[in-house]
């Protein structure tokens, strides 16, 4: 059996009473970029979460590059430990962003950039410290290697989150709305930077409100609501001529709150940022 | 009865071998407790098996709602009773390891709470094992926030060594006893042992206070 570069099935994640995943399943090939979209609270972050199994669903498995991530067997709601020996080398291969970064403020920003490559892929620090200056310096952030990241903006934390993940020559990349702490003045350096990735091929799963941005970089947009998949489908489709009421009403929703956000074509701050 | 401080001078040698004693026992006794409540600490947040956080809980408040005199006289005698002899030095150092321990956990676990969930999963997504997790990423953390209040814990413990003195650990308060038991100038003796019991505080809190200032600058 062949499967998909990432194949999630049938995941389902239960907090007490609410439904955050109900039984979602999504393929994602190789250098694809997939956003997802959706009102606050309809699962987004849990399903990000549950692909680098840090947030282990009730049911479901992951599945990356023909290796399971993690997968649960149903037993009948009890939650059945099933420990993967490979889960760390696993998610390694998987580059993680977060909203509001994560970066280790009691290390430097090269230490940020060099520690997991010694102790997670053995590289001698040396080596570990040349891709750190390499990754920093594609980010733009070459003369910054030996600040501590309490010195550093938002979006220049964010970017080294960013070159932190990329460091371990990851082969997908997920980010869970990595510019919505930033001013709006500082997105465009992080989804420059993303977009310069998407352009290489990486195979993405974002989680962001810039729909400009979504447009842009995205292969396919999904839409989710209430632990559910929704609707997806190529940008141009799904943000032009939405099928579902619940998906149109949202990208209403949002085109209120944010007049760009709507006009994917429209020039905006995000469409300069490469 | 004049103040003579000639007899604090005479004393100061002995003294001085009395407050290296004091200063070594607090010294183990507070690097042993705090390489225990790290330990435990650790296990708790990683393995929090309701048994083991009850007695956990239990010997927290065992420590915290007796006084330490009775817990060193306890440890002092109970231990040769089940067959286990050490020497009053042992003895003493346990009884302030145990009772130092009780409240470096609790230090620990406010530190431990300043550590946002994040810093934990972006070293968890980066594939960090549990152990280096800890080792590399929350722990520094931890004690970069803790250090204030286990300064103050390390005082503590010192301040509390005098109460070795009664299962004849040979510390400061022991020898001045000893010196003006027979020489009759506890006034004067005292005043000696009371500069040295302030220096060595002052000198750790001090000590605290700069390298937290280098902390700060570095990462303000
Ligand atoms: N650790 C948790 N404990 C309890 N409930 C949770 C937890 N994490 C998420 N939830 C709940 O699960 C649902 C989905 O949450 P999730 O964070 O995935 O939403 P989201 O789509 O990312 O929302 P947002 O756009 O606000 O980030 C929500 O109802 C949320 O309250
Ligand atoms: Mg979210």
């Amino acid at each position: 059996m062949t499967r998909s570069f990432l194949e999630l099935s049938q995941l389902t994640t239960r907090f007490g009473d609410t439904l955050a995943l109900d039984n979602v399943s999504l393929n994602v090939t190789q250098g694809e970029v997939v956003c997802l979209i959706g009102p606050s609270g309809c699962g987004k972050s849990t399903l990000l979460r549950s692909v680098n199994w840090l947030q282990p669903p009730d049911a479901g498995s992951v599945w990356l590059d023909n290796r399971p991530v993690g997968q649960i067997p149903e037993t009948g709601g009890k939650r059945a430990h099933w420990r993967n020996p490979d889960l760390a080398r696993q998610r390694a291969k998987m580059g993680m962003v977060f909203q509001n970064f994560n970066v280790w403020p009691h290390l430097s920003v090269l230490e940020n950039i060099v520690r997991a490559q010694m102790v997670v892929l053995k590289r001698p620090r040396a080596e570990a410290e040349t891709r750190a200056r390499a990754l920093l310096d594609e980010v733009g952030l070459g003369d910054r290697a030996d600040y501590w990241p309490d010195d550093l903006s938002g979006g220049q934390k964010q970017r080294v989150a960013i070159a932190r993940s990329l460091a371990m020559d990851p082969v997908l990349m997920l980010l869970d709305e990595p510019t919505s702490a930033l001013d709006p003045e500082l997105v465009s350096d992080v989804l420059g930077v993303l977009k310069t990735l998407a352009q290489r091929g990486m195979t993405m799963l974002i989680v962001t409100h810039e729909l400009g941005f979504a447009a842009q970089v995205a292969d396919r947009i999904v839409f989710m609501e209430s632990g559910r998949i929704v609707e997806m489908g190529p940008p141009a489709d799904l943000l032009e001529a939405p099928t579902t009421d619940r998906l149109r009403r949202f990208l209403d929703q949002l085109s209120t709150l944010n007049p760009f956000a709507d006009a994917p074509h429209a020039p905006s701050a995000v469409a300069t940022g490469a | 009865m004049k103040f003579d401080i000639s007899y604090t001078f005479d004393a100061l040698p002995r003294l001085i071998e009395g407050a290296a004693v004091t200063l070594q026992v607090t010294l183990i006794g507070f690097l042993l407790s705090v390489t225990l409540a790290t330990v435990l600490t650790v296990a708790r947040t990683i393995w929090p098996w309701k048994p083991f956080l009850v007695v956990l809980g239990i010997y927290v408040s065992f420590i915290r709602g007796t006084p330490m005199l009775v817990q060193i006289f306890l440890i002092f005698y109970v231990l040769p009773v089940v067959g286990i002899d050490i020497g009053p030095m042992t003895a003493g150092i346990l009884a302030l390891t145990l009772n130092s321990c009780a409240f470096v956990l609790e230090i620990l676990r406010g530190g431990l709470a300043s550590v946002p969930k994040g810093q934990t999963e972006a070293a968890e997504s980066l594939g960090l094992p549990v152990l280096t997790q800890w080792r590399k990423v929350i722990l520094p953390q931890v004690f970069i926030v803790s250090i204030p209040p286990l300064v103050n814990e390390f005082t503590m413990v010192l301040k509390s060594t005098p109460l070795l003195a009664t299962i004849t650990v040979v510390e400061l308060m022991r020898v001045s006893q000893q010196i003006f038991s027979r020489n009759y100038h506890p006034v004067e003796v005292l005043t000696g042992a009371f500069v040295l019991y302030f220096l060595m505080c002052f000198a750790v809190s001090r000590g605290s206070v700069l390298l937290e200032r280098r902390l700060h600058v570095r990462r303000a």
